[in-house]
């Protein structure tokens, strides 16, 4: 280990640095004094996560709403692929370890959640990332991230600058990534002449040992074979060097060499020196191995230098702050991101838990509940099948494939699915393999049983009041999260009692800018969603346009004006404060608003009603009546707490809806509508004076 | 079949986990079918059932995840711990093992689930008193020193099976009562619907309970 002593030359640091002295000792004591330069940092990956959200703020949050249905109804299946494949497709394991299942892909791309992320994928997902960058710095822990996707971007280009370096001095010099191989050397052809890399690590071989000092024909001949030994191919390794002009390669190499290291040192002043603003915390041991590899003795800057810093801090980021991400409202907000992107996969309802949580609930409702869960099973046994590796027991495996296949694939299955018998065969035979089944056994089955969801049944769940339900849910986190005082640590488990909500939220603190946004976004689109819930057809969407109409609302059928034009200027804009507002959005019951809302819904609930009973095969006139007085009845107990006001609606709108009701019952029954009519006007006449 | 939106106002999540051979998959069944499963084959990875249940004159849907319980199956059911509302922590009266492993399973509920999700500890398989292993008061003790409700059940005759899941169900609403879980929170592990007001069951027949296990 060298440990560099420049101590004995600090004196000098208080002066301008003379020109003469030798590069290494100017770059550790450099280092090792600590001056602090301002530089400017590499870019972070661009956020048009950022310009994607004030795009939709802008437009308003029902626009959101109605686009992300539209958009999630027909875009299923297109460009499915496309967008998972922008997932990272390669990850250095070695340095991570195995984070998630993200090494084993038996079924290709469907084994990942855009919803559900480890550490690993949100720092390098663009979209993802910012929201983790604002929890940090709430939490006074972005300098970790910084560091960890600065140190990153170092390491990968330093590493392209080398290749570019070796590509333009060595012919034949091969184009692999810098992936850790064995320690020796593979050019057998040109023997170092200084001895092996004092650096035995297992990652590269990329130093040896050059006096530093200007550019000779040595060192080129050292930097090629460097770059030749620090490829992972060895077939054409150890070319010899090619005699180029001397000038050019030494100015082009002294360039790229350059660059790194100052790329190198930037980084260091700024986060692993201790003198940093917000050092990174790492021991004095790591410290002083960076600074090792930052001045390597033949001054060459080794571009894995931060890695085992980049690990440490990756450790801590995971531990100690990722989890609380997870339940955060910054989490919550990128899930929103995602799902009203307009294209949601199946993928992404599958592999997150709160997704599939509803998603269980609609295929349940639709009776299909069988397929998802035979592909849960499956998908479950293959995958920790998969895992095994060497200690893939051939029977146990056997065994469990058997469970399934009694279940869901044999002639007396208990839960048949309907598969063929070519594909029944095709288990039987995977199963009775010699040696027992492979990770890869049911992957027919569950192509199909994939695709029958994702055809089937996923665009049903999209336009559905579950999901509906999700996203509110996943808004509503982030609207408790920002009114109890925008706290990332206290996620979501708020109190949530209507007194208390109010009594906790901030009144101007922070953020005061986003959190009035926010707001304005989350009431619009409870108020898209109370609207919508009681019209769930997916056609009433597409009835309402909004680009480029000047109507101020209109009727629907249950003779309700709904407001098209927003905000109302009379009614809903801030009479009083945030708070106040949020009050009154909260505590049901206590606005006429609210009441008013509770009767459409009631009247909505009346004439639904009243049309099922219509639809039976009994006498018109007896079920009518029935149907309307029971129904009116209910409600009259119901209603009992809320105002006059509510009769005086109820009555309203049910005289309104029952003309629609009365002709949708005479088409049904085929009866004359004025003796239907006629009917339940007496009915009705019996109802309401029973009613008031 | 006609879907009725109404039905149930609530639907919580539940997961149950515990040894293998416990009788996870047992308990389920017992409280979904009324019946005992006597030779069912272990659990692949996770499978869910249903019930609606009632709570203070509130309709609720359980839907229940039964994870397995051999270890090379932990790995992938860890990832539905997530969000569960209430977790069912088993464990075999007659088998010693399964009791001591339970530390093992409660590390794991309580950092892969909510803090405020509910966990139950069952001792299971309780008609077996000849061959008890794990006397009441101990797992009484222990339950109470990690805050967990306990019952012991059997799966076998239906002893305690329903107030197994009733008690949790019970511990959930309350929470939600008076704030503690905010059931409009997306991990919460409740979906909420929107309801009719109080008493208003606005169809002319009492609507079929389904109380048939999904799968």
């Amino acid at each position: 280990m060298h440990a560099l002593d420049c101590a004995g030359l600090l004196p000098i640091f208080s002066l301008p640095l003379p020109p003469l002295v030798c590069r290494r000792t100017l770059l550790c004591c450099f280092l090792t004094s600590c001056v602090s330069l301002s530089s400017a940092a590499p870019p972070l990956p661009s956020s048009p996560a950022r310009d994607h959200h004030a795009v939709l703020e802008a437009a308003g949050p029902s626009h959101v709403a109605i686009s992300a249905i539209s958009a999630n109804m027909d875009s299923f299946a297109r460009g499915r692929t496309a967008i998972l494949k922008k997932q990272p497709s390669h990850m250095e394991a070695a340095h991570f370890g195995d984070l998630g299942r993200s090494s084993v892909n038996y079924q290709a791309q469907e084994t990942r959640s855009r919803l559900s992320k480890t550490v690993e994928q949100v720092l390098r997902d663009n979209v993802a990332l910012p929201y983790y960058l604002q929890l940090l710095e709430a939490r006074g822990a972005e300098h970790l991230a910084r560091f960890w996707l600065e140190a990153e971007s170092f390491r990968s280009t330093s590493w392209s600058r080398v290749r570019a370096h070796s590509l333009n001095s060595v012919k034949h010099s091969s184009l692999a990534e810098p992936a850790p191989g064995p320690a020796s050397p593979k050019s057998p052809d040109s023997p170092t002449p200084f001895g092996t890399s004092p650096w035995a690590e297992p990652e590269d071989p990329f130093f040896s040992q050059t006096p530093s000092g200007p550019l000779t024909p040595i060192r080129v001949n050292v930097l090629s074979r460097l770059a030749s030994t620090g490829s992972s191919s060895s077939s054409r390794a150890g070319t010899p060097v090619k005699s180029q002009p001397a000038g050019a390669l030494r100015e082009l190499s002294d360039k790229l060499m350059k660059s790194i290291e100052r790329d190198a040192v930037t980084i260091f002043t700024k986060y692993v020196s201790p003198d940093a603003a917000r050092p990174i915390p790492i021991t004095e041991q790591i410290r002083n191995d960076i600074v090792a590899k930052i001045c390597g003795e033949d001054g060459q800057v080794d571009p894995n230098c931060f890695v085992i810093a980049q690990s440490v801090v990756f450790t801590i980021m995971e531990q100690q702050h990722f989890s609380d991400f997870l339940r955060s409202h910054y989490f919550c907000k990128y899930q929103i991101e995602v799902l009203t992107s307009g294209s949601v996969f199946l993928a992404d309802i599958l592999f997150c838990e709160s997704a599939l949580f509803y998603f269980s609930e609609y295929m349940e409702k639709e009776d299909a509940v069988n397929t998802l869960q035979f592909w849960l099973a499956a998908d479950n046994f293959q995958a920790q099948l998969a895992a095994k590796k060497g200690q893939y027991d051939g029977q146990e495996a056997q065994n469990d494939a058997m469970i399934l296949y009694d279940k869901y694939f044999s002639l007396q299955a208990t839960n048949p699915l309907g598969f063929g018998d070519s594909v029944r065969m095709e288990i039987e035979s995977n199963i009775c393999r010699e040696g027992g089944p492979l990770p890869d056994c049911f992957t027919t089955p569950l192509r199909q049983a994939w695709t029958t969801m994702e055809k089937v049944y996923l665009p049903g769940f999209l336009s559905s009041n579950l999901y509906y339900k999700y996203l509110s849910d996943l808004i509503n986190s982030v609207r408790t999260d920002e009114f109890v005082g925008g706290n990332s640590s206290a996620p979501g488990q708020g109190t949530t009692s209507d007194s208390d909500r109010g009594s906790n939220a901030s009144e101007g603190s922070q953020t005061q800018g986003t959190k009035k946004v926010a707001v304005k976004i989350l009431k619009n689109f409870d108020e898209a969603i109370t609207v919508d819930i009681s019209s769930l057809d997916p056609e009433s969407l597409y009835q309402r346009p909004y680009a480029g109409r000047m109507t101020f609302g209109k009727v629907n059928e249950l003779g309700q004006f709904i407001r098209e034009a927003e905000p109302e200027p009379d009614v809903k804009k801030s009479k009083g404060s945030m708070f106040s507002q949020a009050m009154k959005k909260w505590v049901q019951g206590n606005s006429d608003e609210a009441q008013e809302e509770m009767a459409w819904k009631i009247a909505k609930m009346i004439v639904n009603d009243v049309m099922q009973q219509g639809e039976h095969e009994s006498p018109v006139a007896k079920s009518t009546k029935v149907a309307c007085s029971r129904v009116l009845h209910t409600v009259a107990k119901s209603t009992k707490v809320a105002c006059s006001r509510v009769l005086h609606t109820v009555a309203k709108s049910t005289k309104v809806a029952y003309s629609h009701v009365l002709h949708t019952v005479a088409k049904s029954t085929k009866v004359a509508c004025s003796r239907v009519l006629d009917t339940v006007a007496k009915s009705t006449k019996v109802a309401y004076s029973r009613v008031y | 079949m006609a879907t009725a939106p109404y039905n149930y106002s609530y639907i919580f999540k539940y997961i149950i986990i515990g040894d293998m051979g416990v009788g996870k998959s047992c308990l389920l069944h017992q409280f979904t079918e009324k019946k005992f499963m006597a030779d069912c084959p272990h659990t692949i990875g996770v499978e869910f059932g249903t019930r609606i249940i009632e709570v203070s004159g509130q309709k609720i849907k359980l839907q229940i995840w039964d994870t397995a319980g051999q270890e090379r199956f932990r790995a992938v059911t860890r990832s539905y711990y997530r969000g569960a509302a209430g977790a069912l922590m088993v464990y075999d009266i007659t088998r010693r093992s399964t009791y001591n492993h339970l530390s093992s399973w409660l590390t794991d509920a309580r950092n892969l689930t909510n803090p405020n999700t509910v966990i139950i500890l069952i001792g299971n398989k309780a008609d077996l008193e000849a061959q008890r292993d794990v006397t009441y008061e101990e797992a009484k003790q222990f339950a109470e020193e990690n805050g967990l409700l306990f019952l012991e059940a059997s799966a076998k005759t239906g002893e305690n099976v329903e107030d197994a899941f009733l008690e949790a169900a019970k511990k959930i609403y309350q929470n939600i009562q008076d704030g503690s879980l905010d059931l409009n929170a997306a991990e919460s592990g409740v979906q909420h619907k929107p309801t009719a007001p109080q008493g208003g069951r606005l169809t002319s027949e009492p609507q079929p309970q389904r109380e048939g296990c999904g799968c």
